[in-house]
């Protein structure tokens, strides 16, 4: 069907149903109080926005969550280049990596609570864990997805390992890494408020802990809409960043023929 | 900094002493590219596949020869040997006398599929200026040599393209201008004009023979278009296949300059491409 409304327009109207919905299911008296109404939220989350704690909150979240995406991207892509240019190294890892790739970090929160106690240091921990190995995974897949003629038309330049690996192999892989990093970025965001509503971590994670332990459901569904929001420009700046990378890929030229 | 220019001067000294003696060069007794009994195994044991078999054959200095075969031959396989990618099972290639064990750094190679030998990320000069990183020569002459390979195709003016966005007789012509900036003075082109329009092909055609008269380049061409062969070359080694052996060497001699139009309707042209097909069609 031809659709001649802006996407954008159909957008709004899609949300506005959403909070209708909301409105009509918190005055039906469903869920009690565990649903406050839409306009009581956001009502709310105009009175949270003013305070200073909201906003240390919010960025200790996402100081955490950022940093951790860049150690894990850094230390993903040298590792990912490294298992995947090497035979041996490949062989040697795969069963390991394969075998911990399925395992969430929620898994390993107990422990990392036990170690290092409730902690940013813990949620950092936590969030390099569930980014990097599928950063490492994406990227040994681009490594060996490099074309074959590319590298021999480098070696046959006299290119060293090095350079071709530098300048002919990871660009040829950033198309894979770029997949991995798209959904990386909403991966910290999330990892890194469960890792403060279940491990105590500083953060947005520990206010929803807190709303929800002293029952202030407006505030912990105000903080959701934070999270919400922060998810959608987490997935806006990654989508961006791509496409500015792999301007040169297929999926991304521009038509000028 | 005269450290580092040394290399760059090196080259130019050779190649410019090239260009105004070439008589005083020894190619009548060493010829430029020698191929001895050269052969390529895969595998071993009752898995082994003998792709080439006892390959001999010769490339004077400045000379283009063109080898024939049919496809499937290994013709790709011997290339790779000749450009120090893969090591020969037994037999020897040589430049000056000097056996071939790693990418000789006189030597550039021309692949097929542009597409996937042009990097889509780089630029068409950035592209040029890849493989030439490692020399460091100085920012001036690494212009220079740039402006001038893509000069010498006629694409001075796409240096800021990507190669997606050129045809593809114009990325071929980058891969060329890539080969040119590198100052070899052997180029190898593998079925270089087998993927393009033929009226680019006829274009590319003269623009390799071009490039012998005025880099004085010795020029080895594989491809499977007889034609073609008997149009550019000195010589035409012709392959048999399975494993891939010399059949004959054929003398190609036709008056210079070649013109597409008036070279193609010599009888000569006619009597020469027929020898060589009936090599190829002749059955094992």
């Amino acid at each position: 069907m031809k659709v001649s409304i802006h996407p954008y327009a159909l957008s709004a109207v899609g949300i506005a149903g959403a909070l209708v919905i909301w409105q009509i299911l918190s005055a039906a008296n469903l869920a009690g109080n565990a649903l406050p109404a839409a306009t009581t939220v956001f009502a709310t989350l105009a009175s949270i926005l003013g305070t200073g704690a909201f906003w240390s909150s919010l960025g200790a979240t996402l100081g955490v969550a950022l940093l951790a995406l860049a150690v894990a991207a850094v230390a993903g892509v040298a590792l990912g280049l490294l298992v995947g240019s090497f035979e041996p190294v490949r062989y040697a890892t795969a069963a390991v990596l394969e075998f911990l790739k399925p395992v969430p970090p929620i898994v390993i929160l107990p422990l990392a609570v036990l170690v290092l106690g409730p902690t940013a240091e813990m949620s950092f921990f936590l969030v390099v864990f569930g980014c990097l190995l599928p950063i490492v995974m994406q990227t040994v897949d681009g490594v060996q997805g490099a074309d074959p003629v590319a590298r021999d038309t480098a070696r046959s330049y006299g290119m060293g390992e090095g350079e071709i690996l530098a300048r002919v192999v990871l660009p040829s892989a950033m198309p894979y890494i770029g997949t991995a990093m798209r959904v990386a970025a909403p991966a910290a965001l999330v990892v890194t408020v469960v890792a403060g509503l279940l491990g105590g971590g500083p953060g947005l994670g520990q206010n929803i802990y807190q709303a929800q332990a002293a029952g202030d459901y407006a505030s912990l569904y105000a903080l959701v809409i934070v999270l919400g929001v922060l998810g959608l420009l987490f997935q806006a700046a990654t989508r961006l960043a791509e496409r500015r990378v792999l301007h040169w890929h297929e999926s991304y030229r521009e038509v000028v023929h | 900094m005269s450290i580092r220019q040394a290399p760059a001067l090196t080259t130019h000294n050779r190649k410019s002493t090239m260009a105004q003696q070439p008589e005083t060069r020894v190619s009548a007794t060493t010829p430029r590219l020698h191929v001895a009994h050269l052969a390529k195994t895969y595998g071993s044991g009752g898995k082994a596949r003998t792709v080439i078999e006892d390959l001999t054959f010769t490339v004077d200095a400045g000379e283009v020869v063109c080898i024939v075969g049919p496809s499937g031959v290994g013709k790709t396989t011997l290339l790779k040997c000749l450009a120090g990618l893969q090591p020969a099972s037994s037999g020897t290639a040589a430049i000056d006398g000097r056996t071939i064990s790693g990418p000789p750094p006189e030597m550039a190679l021309v692949f097929q599929d542009y597409n996937r030998s042009l990097m889509p990320w780089l630029t068409v000069r950035k592209n040029l200026v890849l493989p030439l990183r490692h020399l460091k020569l100085p920012a001036a002459e690494l212009k220079e040599r740039c402006d001038s390979a893509l000069a010498a195709v006629g694409l001075s003016h796409a240096d800021n393209q990507y190669p997606w966005q050129l045809s593809g007789g114009m990325q071929q012509r980058v891969a060329i201008a890539r080969a040119l900036a590198y100052r070899p003075e052997i180029l190898i082109m593998d079925e270089p004009f087998a993927s393009v329009d033929a009226q680019t092909r006829f274009d590319l055609e003269d623009l390799c023979l071009k490039i012998r008269k005025d880099f004085n380049m010795t020029i080895l061409v594989v491809t499977h278009d007889i034609d073609e062969a008997v149009y550019l070359a000195d010589r035409v080694v012709v392959l048999g296949s399975r494993p891939a052996r010399v059949l004959r060497v054929v003398e190609v001699d036709l008056p210079a300059p070649r013109d597409q139009i008036t070279t193609r309707s010599l009888p000569e042209f006619a009597r020469q491409r027929t020898d060589v097909l009936s090599l190829i069609k002749r059955p094992a």
